[in-house]
């Protein structure tokens, strides 16, 4: 097997677009999943096998066989845990004369075809920034649009996410959620808590800066509980209390943005410290396997010392 | 038996031409993928010298003015080159750009502060106690010095401080929780602790990796995000091609 290792050029921090944008349109109303075995495209040489679940007691387990990876990457210099900015769903209809709820719903094929490679690749957490505590100034019918699109997911994925081993943590300022939201997200989280194969975190009214406020807030309370003590409150403790600490990998080793803009938009602020940043010119609803190899092959080829020195 | 090792010397011949043309094979595609890599890196160079020269008419002009507040992240094995990080700082002064905030995660820059601060004339080291619009409307240079103990750690002291206060207020509701702890009160706090900087437009990270190396979290939350590579392989044409990009970006905060 072919083993090439070159200088990455970093002169670029944007990775150009290899594709026009695509013509034509195929949007599909919801999230149909047709089961984990489809043929895969030509291009690459990879063998896949359906995983075959079972069900005992109430807990789903899978059982994966061997999935080949694309040429050129690595098991074994896998992220444990991918961010992803799902930016660009408004443009990306724009583009095409279509409302913007066309480019959400083709935002969330993305979405399923990123959980899936995830799930195959060996990636254990996958968070993803659905919808920022800033985006509530956007219209009204579009913030209900998006907050519907997300519930009729959820509905119509609970299934498949057990079968896919599949685990579901949101986070984010839930207060502002509708109740219905609000129950069917305490559901699917208490009924996937079980499941291993993937835990996707979903960032819903999400604000970097409300994370690091509501642990501080939490800590005091603490301290009033007489729980710990004033002197015992350190990073580590802030840490404990930030919302990702409902996953083993709180911190993202790869962080991938796409539509061309370089920032994190107030997104996982604190857990960013050391992660590899990605940014592609890609539109989110155009961000597929191609792209998301790349992203994980550049990841790969890094030299990252994580604030250390090499010895 | 003369067929057999007829055979048996045909296959031999077989396997090495084989294994030869295999070989070569491999060697090509190393070559084509190296000559297209080295083909890439003239361009940048050359593009890098054009735009040094100003014969590239787009990046002639830039609009300056949009970068009030500039940072700049050295890994810390390059920020031992002292030299190279001046060179830089004067690039970036010449280009009109005054409020600089230079980070690395061990505090090396910290350390060679003196001999950096003694490179600019009238030069004002950035005091904390100042507030963001009168920092920026200095008009000559501030340099800040940041490294790891003004993000997390910083943080956590800011955390400390407000839990004192919840504390001394004797918050019992809710509601006063949420009074104390707040965003804006946070950034105050963090003022207070002497890690409150103001937020910066644009980072400019040098260093082989594309992270941020624990940059203050709090401070770089529409923060735009450039990687310029290591430190030693700077330039100044891709400085200026960073900045004009930068210039042309337009953020819609949410909306």
């Amino acid at each position: 097997m072919l083993s090439l290792r070159f200088a990455v050029p970093t002169a670029n921090t944007l990775i150009p677009t290899k594709t026009k944008p695509k013509s034509g349109l195929v949007v599909q109303t919801g999230w149909k999943q047709t089961g984990l075995s489809s043929s895969p495209p030509k291009r690459y040489d990879y063998k896949l096998q359906a995983a075959t679940t079972d069900i005992t007691d109430g807990r789903a387990s899978v059982e994966d066989k061997e999935v080949e990876l694309p040429a050129g990457l690595s098991r074994e210099l896998m992220p444990k845990h991918v961010a992803v900015i799902m930016d660009g769903n408004g443009r990306w209809a724009r583009q095409r004369e279509l409302p913007t709820s066309a480019g959400h719903e083709a935002g969330v094929k993305s979405l399923r075809e990123m959980v899936e490679l995830c799930g195959q690749w060996g990636i254990q957490v996958l968070t993803v920034f659905a919808f920022s505590s800033e985006n509530w100034i956007r219209p009204k019918v579009e913030v209900n649009f998006l907050l519907s699109l997300f519930e009729r997911a959820l509905k119509s994925e609970m299934e498949s996410f057990g079968r896919s081993g599949i685990r579901i943590s949101v986070i984010g300022d839930s207060s502002k959620l509708p109740a219905s939201l609000l129950s069917l997200i305490n559901e699917v989280e208490e009924t996937t808590k079980n499941n291993t194969r993937l835990q996707l975190i979903v960032a819903v009214s999400y604000s970097g800066k409300y994370d690091v406020i509501q642990a501080c807030r939490s800590i005091a309370e603490r301290v009033k509980d007489g729980q710990i003590q004033l002197e015992d409150i350190d990073e580590g403790l802030i840490e404990q209390e930030l919302e990702t600490n409902c996953t083993e990998y709180p911190y993202p080793d790869l962080l991938i943005r796409t539509s061309g803009e370089l920032r994190v938009s107030n997104f996982l602020l604190w857990q960013l410290a050391y992660t590899e940043l990605f940014f592609t010119q890609e539109l989110w609803p155009d961000f597929g396997k191609e792209d998301f190899v790349e992203a994980l092959s550049s990841y790969q080829q890094r030299q990252r010392r994580y604030g250390g020195r090499h010895s | 038996m003369d067929f057999s090792r007829q055979k048996r010397k045909l296959q031999f011949w077989t396997d090495k031409i084989g294994n030869i043309l295999l070989r070569l094979s491999w060697h090509l595609v190393h070559a084509v993928i190296y000559l297209c890599y080295f083909t890439m890196g003239m361009v940048h160079a050359l593009e890098s010298h054009l735009i040094s020269r100003g014969l590239l008419r787009k990046y002639k002009s830039l609009y300056i003015s949009k970068i009030n507040y500039l940072a700049i992240v050295i890994e810390s094995e390059d920020a031992c080159r002292t030299s190279n990080v001046i060179q830089l700082l004067q690039w970036v002064v010449a280009l009109g750009i005054n409020h600089i905030c230079l980070y690395d995660n061990e505090g090396i820059l910290k350390k060679s502060k003196d001999l950096i601060l003694d490179k600019f004339d009238g030069v004002i080291l950035f005091q904390d106690t100042q507030e963001d619009n009168m920092l920026l409307d200095q008009p000559c240079m501030t340099l800040e010095f940041v490294s790891y103990s003004d993000g997390k750690e910083a943080v956590a002291r800011a955390a400390n401080v407000l839990l004192k206060e919840y504390i001394k207020s004797g918050a019992t509701g809710s509601n006063q929780g949420e009074q104390i702890f707040s965003e804006s009160q946070m950034s105050e706090a963090l003022k207070t602790v002497g890690s409150g900087g103001p937020e910066p437009d644009l980072i400019l990270i040098y260093g082989p990796a594309r992270c941020h190396l624990g940059f203050p979290a709090w401070r770089m939350r529409y923060t735009e995000i450039q990687h310029m590579g290591p430190l030693k392989s700077m330039k100044y044409g891709s400085l200026i091609k960073a900045i004009y990009r930068f210039t042309t970006v337009q953020q819609n905060y949410g909306k």
